[in-house]
């Protein structure tokens, strides 16, 4: 199996702070990929790290092949980035923010215009193009942002909680783009706390808590023997014994006001 | 607090105001502190322009100016609510719109809430002062207390009307747009006030005759042209100028209250949708491109351009950088020139004013930087994304600097001097343009985008350190240029070799912009992780 991705002993420390401490992993190339774990646990370092965008403090990190800090030119051509956190050019229109990005990812102007009103169309943002982003709702910025993520075509898409705060019916068409990018043998790679989320969409899972990885490997391996993705989380970072029931016996309906 | 009840709305409403107030003495140590100095210093000025109005009893043009003084009080209270919507909180109706008021009492419950205050109470004062520099006789003193009630009602209600009107645009984010522009009103206001002062200092306040002769049918200036008139003994036109004011309270309490009753009752401005497209900018961006665009030079250079050149006019905070800078370029040369006191050689201000917005590129960027980050994979992109910044920058700037300088040689009739100034002009743009590359490179700090802080806290060393020392070297750079300029002028050679110095510095400054981006672009393209996370802070 060919790796997409392939992280070795990556640290980053933020003053006293460990935000990610030592992670090791291979992702396999041509799968959907889900980074998991509790708000916190160093998705988004890790993901900076791994995208450019965020020096560690040790380790390396490969991308097809490629070494990340020692071979840029041949990194970022092959990936398309949507962090979390950081803003878009937002006073562009979503029509002109998607030409800008073609053309600084050197497509040539006629080819970044074709892609850009294709993923308008796609992505139900074709109605909102002369808008600008500024004025766009949360799932629009996701879509617009997925959007200029997937116009060069990369080979691995980093996608940093695309679907926080998008509401369902965003959601479902970004996950029929993303099933129909990852069909073509396209591996994509994307953090969430949300584990029904991840369950159902990735085949492929690596759990993260407290800046390391808990577990990594197919859905299944990962899942084990526990009925979820959730209840198999919950007992990877320990957080299973407590039940919040028993302090909080005044709450509800039937007991004493 | 229901209408029904007995409970007078107006008393709860001054209470809430009171309260507000009040609170802003609680906030943390340097906000308190903010708070406080802002409020004394407003009160010293109003007491100081008390005094000072007082002295110009008896003036034979003192009323030309309190009318005009009022009349600038009246369009302070109309703009206020424009620039500084978070200023007053009981400014925003539709706090209130849960509770259940009828329109009537809540009118009178919030006009004189707005009476409470430093603002009003600095109203106040100026007002009391613009009576008493021209009230003469008994009449006039009665009639003065009326024409300050007046005057200081229109003034809160026409603030109200206002804000009340524009309340849909001021919760928007064009709104919050336009509320950072304010700061650049302001900066470029006190330079017309400067320049008007000035004037006024050398040419008498009889230069304000004409003027005032307007305003004094103007509410709220009509309501201090009456005590004025009566001292006057006109005691028609007095009592026709109170009316006028009497009659523009009425109207202006009334168009409030209907505003007011329809933010009542229609949906809040967070629930509209802004969705429907203005015709006009559909059209204009339909299509791959604007026509100026297709001007622009092919691939990631013209790119670079288009995006920046957007920027300075759709990113507030761009915009407002671009407008004081432009403003503040052509009014220190060309004021002065009027004034007969410049130098020719001010025109240079232009280019360095102008040339201070290629400092701090990737700060304008905010964390945005991140998109340009990914599509730089070495010094050649750095290189090419720098030197688009630098085209854009000069496209606007290369024609400007060369019409005030131009303007400037006109104003003064120094033809002679034009090449020089223009060289000198240039060689300055160049070495701001070279400078201001390597310190974005360098000393990349982050811009807030709201409010008008242009430096977050813990970056202003590192903003000292880019804008002053850039200027610095800019400065020191350009020494070669004015050496040879001083060298001229001290031999015989300056009218016949002085134009010599036109293509020197047009060189001379392209040299130093190559240099200094030559020198930027790899620096830039090593340090994009670490530039990324310096302008991400705001």
């Amino acid at each position: 199996m060919t790796s997409a991705v392939s992280v070795r002993g990556l640290w980053k420390r933020f003053g006293q702070q460990v935000a990610v401490g030592g992670i090791d992993l291979e992702l396999p190339a041509g799968r959907f990929i889900g980074l998991v774990g509790p708000n916190g646990a160093g998705k988004t370092t890790t993901l900076s790290m791994v995208t450019g965008l965020l020096r560690p403090d040790q380790g390396s990190v490969e991308v097809v092949g490629h070494d990340v800090w020692r071979d840029p030119v041949a990194v970022k051509a092959r990936i398309g980035v949507l962090p979390e956190g950081l803003r878009l050019f937002e006073r562009l229109s979503g029509r002109e923010l998607l030409g800008y990005t073609g053309r600084l990812r050197g497509l040539p102007g006629a080819e970044a215009d074709r892609r850009a009103a294709q993923l308008l169309d796609v992505l139900d943002l074709a109605g909102a193009q002369h808008k600008l982003v500024v004025d766009y709702s949360t799932g629009m910025r996701k879509k617009i942002g997925l959007a200029a993520a997937l116009l060069h075509n990369p080979e691995v898409l980093f996608l940093d909680e695309p679907f926080e705060g998008v509401d369902p019916v965003s959601a479902q068409t970004i996950r029929g783009v993303l099933e129909r990018y990852t069909a073509s043998g396209a591996t994509v790679v994307f953090s969430s706390h949300v584990m029904e989320l991840v369950e159902s969409l990735c085949d492929w899972v690596a759990v993260m808590a407290a800046g390391r990885i808990r577990a990594h490997g197919t859905l299944a391996e990962v899942r084990g023997d526990q009925p979820s993705l959730q209840q198999a989380f919950l007992h990877l970072v320990g957080a299973t014994g407590r039940d919040a029931g028993t302090d909080l016996d005044w709450l509800g309906g039937g007991a004493d006001r | 607090m229901s209408g029904t009840s007995g409970t007078p709305v107006t008393a709860v409403v001054v209470r809430l105001k009171l309260s507000l107030l009040r609170n802003g003495l609680r906030q943390s140590g340097g906000r308190r502190a903010a708070y406080v100095a802002s409020a004394v210093v407003a009160l010293v000025f109003a007491a100081l322009q008390l005094i000072g109005l007082i002295a110009l009893r008896g003036h034979a043009h003192a009323d030309a100016l309190v009318v005009l003084l009022a009349a600038v009080l009246g369009l302070g209270w109309a703009v206020m609510p424009l620039f500084f919507p978070g200023g007053d909180e009981t400014l925003d109706p539709t706090r209130l719109v849960m509770l259940p008021l009828r329109p009537r009492p809540l009118v009178r419950a919030l006009l004189a809430a707005s009476l409470v205050g430093i603002g009003p109470l600095f109203t106040l004062l100026m007002l009391v002062g613009s009576v008493i520099a021209v009230a003469h006789g008994a009449a006039a003193y009665a009639v003065s207390v009326v024409a300050v009630v007046l005057a200081l009602l229109l003034c809160v209600a026409l603030a109200r009307a206002v804000a009340a009107a524009n309340i849909r645009l001021l919760t928007s984010r064009r709104g919050r747009d336009l509320a950072v522009l304010s700061g650049l009103v302001i900066a470029v206001g006190a330079q017309v006030v400067n320049f008007g002062a000035q004037r006024l200092g050398s040419a008498g306040l009889g230069q304000l005759d004409p003027a005032a002769d307007v305003l004094r049918w103007v509410p709220p200036a009509a309501a201090v042209g009456a005590v004025h008139a009566v001292s006057d003994e006109a005691y028609g036109q007095a009592a026709a100028q109170l009316l006028l004011c009497v009659a523009a309270l009425v109207a202006l309490v009334r168009v409030w209250a209907r505003s007011l009753e329809r933010l009542m009752t229609a949906p809040d401005g967070s629930t509209l949708h802004a969705a429907v497209p203005d015709g006009r900018a559909r059209d204009a961006s339909r299509g791959a491109s604007h026509g100026w665009e297709r001007l622009l030079p092919a691939g990631r250079t013209g790119t670079v351009m288009g995006r920046s050149l957007r920027y300075i006019w759709r990113d507030p905070k761009t915009k407002a950088a671009w407008v004081t800078s432009l403003a503040i370029g052509v009014i220190v040369p060309v004021f002065n020139a009027v004034q007969g006191t410049g130098s020719v050689y001010f025109a240079c201000f232009a280019a360095g004013m102008l040339g201070i917005q290629m400092y701090n590129q990737f700060g304008q960027d905010t964390s945005a930087f991140w998109m340009v980050a990914m599509t730089i994979s070495g010094a050649r992109d750095a290189y090419v994304e720098l030197r688009g910044r630098a085209l854009a920058l000069l496209v606007v700037t290369m024609p400007y600097a060369a019409l005030v300088t131009v303007l400037t040689t006109a104003l003064l009739d120094t033809w002679g001097r034009l090449p020089e100034v223009l060289g000198l002009s240039f060689a300055l743009l160049g070495a701001m343009l070279g400078t201001g590359a390597w310190t974005s490179a360098r000393f990349p700090y982050s811009i807030p985008q709201e409010g008008h802080k242009n430096v977050v806290p813990g970056q202003v060393g590192l903003a000292w350190m880019s804008i002053f020392g850039g200027m610095v070297a800019a400065a020191l750079l350009c020494a070669p240029v004015i050496v040879l300029t001083v060298w001229l002028h001290a031999g015989p050679g300056a009218d016949a070799y002085g134009w010599l110095l036109l293509p020197a510095g047009l060189v001379y400054g392209a040299a130093l912009t190559m240099l200094g981006l030559r020198l930027a672009a790899p620096r830039t393209a090593a340090r994009l992780p670490e530039i990324l996370s310096a302008v991400s802070k705001g």
